[in-house]
């Protein structure tokens, strides 16, 4: 016996469906051989160095699909395209942070500019550049949901983790540690922007879609670090 | 899934048993005493957490016990069956829940039913930490449903002090070299109490006063996907590999260990809190409920610890009941795990707040290894 599902308001409709894409990708990521690792103590310095390099390639691509999806936004949506330039801008340097958090932690820069994808990584890839290459690319919301969720929640709780269990400086775990804040303020303007597109059914149904997607290829490439 | 064969069940009678006076925060620590001597340094933290003023406790300030885990059990049990106008002679079945029983061995049930000191019946012991309570009233609510049993109850009980004296820490590795035991383990002595609650089952509702039907009873753990987050038995460090259980150690070396006290993750209990929400949003997005038509929730969690951003989640994925709906004794009778929920169902029922008509959620996470439940009913 279900009460039966209401639906009056599409944007808190369409959220609830992404905190639960949310939710189970936390709980995978969780499962994870490297994040298990994390939250048994078992993780070394090796781990951080993978962890790091891995995540790099995503951070250094992340700024570049926003704007080609910028860039594919037409003339109807000119706030959001406004909105996503701005979070390119923002993000498009992360990258280098994060590299010197691997020399500030004893690795050569060489290592992490040379290393190559790994599978989930490639596929994450091809995945987000292809999405952001289609008209009006809108299902991504659903994709920064998941990424700007991992950076919001989960970043600065590995980060004091990784800190705290390797000894290392604030200036070798920047890159997780400057993550997590204003997540109210996150989700406020992640209401926003789906206000600008929604309601609208086969939009919305996208969104969540690619929503699931983002986060089953990005816990892909968190399982193949080390494997 | 409605089926002509099934019986619809009704909840005829709620019992309590808190033991001793309420005790104050001022009081608490003479009660479940003083690790090495020094009064604790998070006690104040926890109870600023947890919101609960006033406690039982079934220890007297000199580690006397009052009662045992079942004697308040069967109490509350008894309490129950007079509320629904029946005696343990009408009693086909009893589930029990707890976390930690008197025994090792065998089940809690056994014990209460010793305790009742009656004639033979059907017993399961249903043991987890907080929501055992609804696997043991599923249990009960199932057995009245197939018409396996025409008066069925479930009662729990909870004597947590008794875990939380000096002795299991002191010498531990829970303690450090300036005598401070760990966060971990402190924490819970300030968070868990004493006491029992119980219900009463039958396939009809009483002949007077309100019964709640009960429509549905859903429990999902999520274990596949977590270590333990609220433990004894195991090391901290090695809580996932069963070599450092206690049951391999031996009773000295686990004692040695810090493997025999209760524990907690709060780091993974951060995480384990977005997945209950992460279970309730599925129920609202399936159309399982419906936050509008829930008139009252009584939910083994206060409203008030729930973070900032997770309120602000529920209501903006329109998943959240309004904190006037929620009805709770957690401040003055405490937590008293797997007990909690019946003895805030028998304080609700007895309020006066319930009115035919209205439907009532209960709502009882366990962080133990990531599981809750939820069960629907309707005041008739």
């Amino acid at each position: 016996m279900a009460d039966g599902a209401r639906i009056d308001d599409p944007v808190a409709d369409t959220l609830r469906k992404l905190a639960l894409v949310f939710a189970d990708f936390e709980q995978r990521l969780e499962a994870t051989p490297l994040i298990r690792k994390l939250t048994r103590g078992r993780f070394e310095l090796a781990d951080y160095h993978a962890f790091l390099i891995n995540l790099r390639q995503q951070v250094k691509d992340g700024a570049l699909w926003m704007s080609r999806a910028a860039s594919n936004i037409g003339e109807d949506h000119l706030e959001l395209r406004s909105t996503l330039m701005r979070h390119a801008v923002t993000e498009h340097r992360d990258f280098r942070l994060l590299e010197a958090d691997f020399v500030a932690s004893g690795g050569e820069l060489a290592v992490i500019r040379s290393a190559k994808k790994n599978v989930g990584s490639e596929a994450l890839s091809a995945w987000m550049f292809h999405e952001a290459s289609k008209p009006d690319p809108f299902g991504l919301l659903g994709a920064m949901f998941v990424i700007e969720g991992l950076g919001s929640i989960k970043a600065a709780p590995w980060g004091r983790q990784v800190k705290e269990r390797l000894s290392l400086p604030d200036e070798a775990v920047r890159f997780l540690l400057y993550h997590g804040e204003n997540d109210a303020e996150h989700m406020a303007e992640f209401e926003e922007m789906l206000r600008m597109v929604l309601p609208d059914e086969a939009v919305a149904e996208r969104i969540v879609m690619t929503a699931k997607v983002t986060a089953r290829l990005y816990a892909l490439q968190i399982e193949e670090i080390g494997v | 899934m409605s089926d002509a064969r099934l019986r619809d069940v009704f909840i005829t009678g709620t019992g309590a048993f808190l033991p001793g006076e309420p005790v104050g925060v001022e009081a608490m620590e003479d009660h479940i005493g003083r690790i090495g001597g020094r009064s604790s340094a998070v006690g104040r933290r926890a109870l600023r957490w947890n919101g609960v003023e006033t406690r039982h406790y079934a220890l007297t300030p000199d580690g006397r016990p009052l009662h045992s885990n079942a004697s308040m059990t069967a109490k509350a049990l008894r309490a129950a069956l007079d509320d629904a106008g029946l005696g343990t002679g009408d009693l086909e079945f009893l589930a029990t829940a707890t976390t930690q029983g008197d025994y090792l061995v065998p089940g809690h049930a056994a014990a209460v039913h010793g305790e009742l000191a009656c004639g033979p019946m059907e017993i399961a012991s249903h043991q987890s930490v907080c929501a055992s309570a609804l696997t043991a009233l599923k249990h009960a609510w199932l057995s009245v449903r197939a018409g396996e049993a025409e008066v069925a109850a479930t009662a729990a009980g909870e004597f947590s002090s008794r875990w939380f004296r000096p002795e299991f820490y002191e010498g531990t590795t829970l303690v450090d070299a300036k005598g401070r035991a760990r966060v971990e383990a402190d924490f819970l002595r300030f968070t868990l109490s004493d006491g029992a609650g119980a219900v009463v089952l039958e396939p009809k509702p009483r002949p007077e006063g309100l019964s709640i039907k009960l429509e549905w009873i859903d429990l999902t753990s999520l274990a596949g996907r977590f270590d333990p987050c609220m433990w004894a038995g195991s090391t901290f460090a090695d809580r996932s590999d069963m070599r450092s259980a206690w049951s391999h150690a031996g009773p000295v070396a686990a004692h040695a260990s810090g493997a025999v006290a209760l524990v907690q993750d709060f780091e993974l209990l951060k995480i384990v809190i977005r997945a209950w929400i992460g279970v309730w949003l599925e129920k609202v997005d399936t159309g399982r409920i419906d936050p509008a038509r829930v008139d009252h929730l009584l939910c083994h969690y206060s409203a008030r610890s729930l973070r900032e951003e997770i309120v602000g989640l529920l209501e903006s994925t329109a998943a959240m009941i309004p904190e006037e709906k929620w009805f709770s004794n957690l401040s003055s009778v405490g937590n008293i795990g797997a007990a909690s929920i019946w003895v805030m169902l028998d304080a609700f029922l007895k309020s006066g707040r319930a009115n035919r008509g209205e439907r009532v959620l209960l709502i009882v996470p366990e962080s133990g290894r990531a599981m809750v439940g939820f069960a629907m009913g309707e005041v008739v």
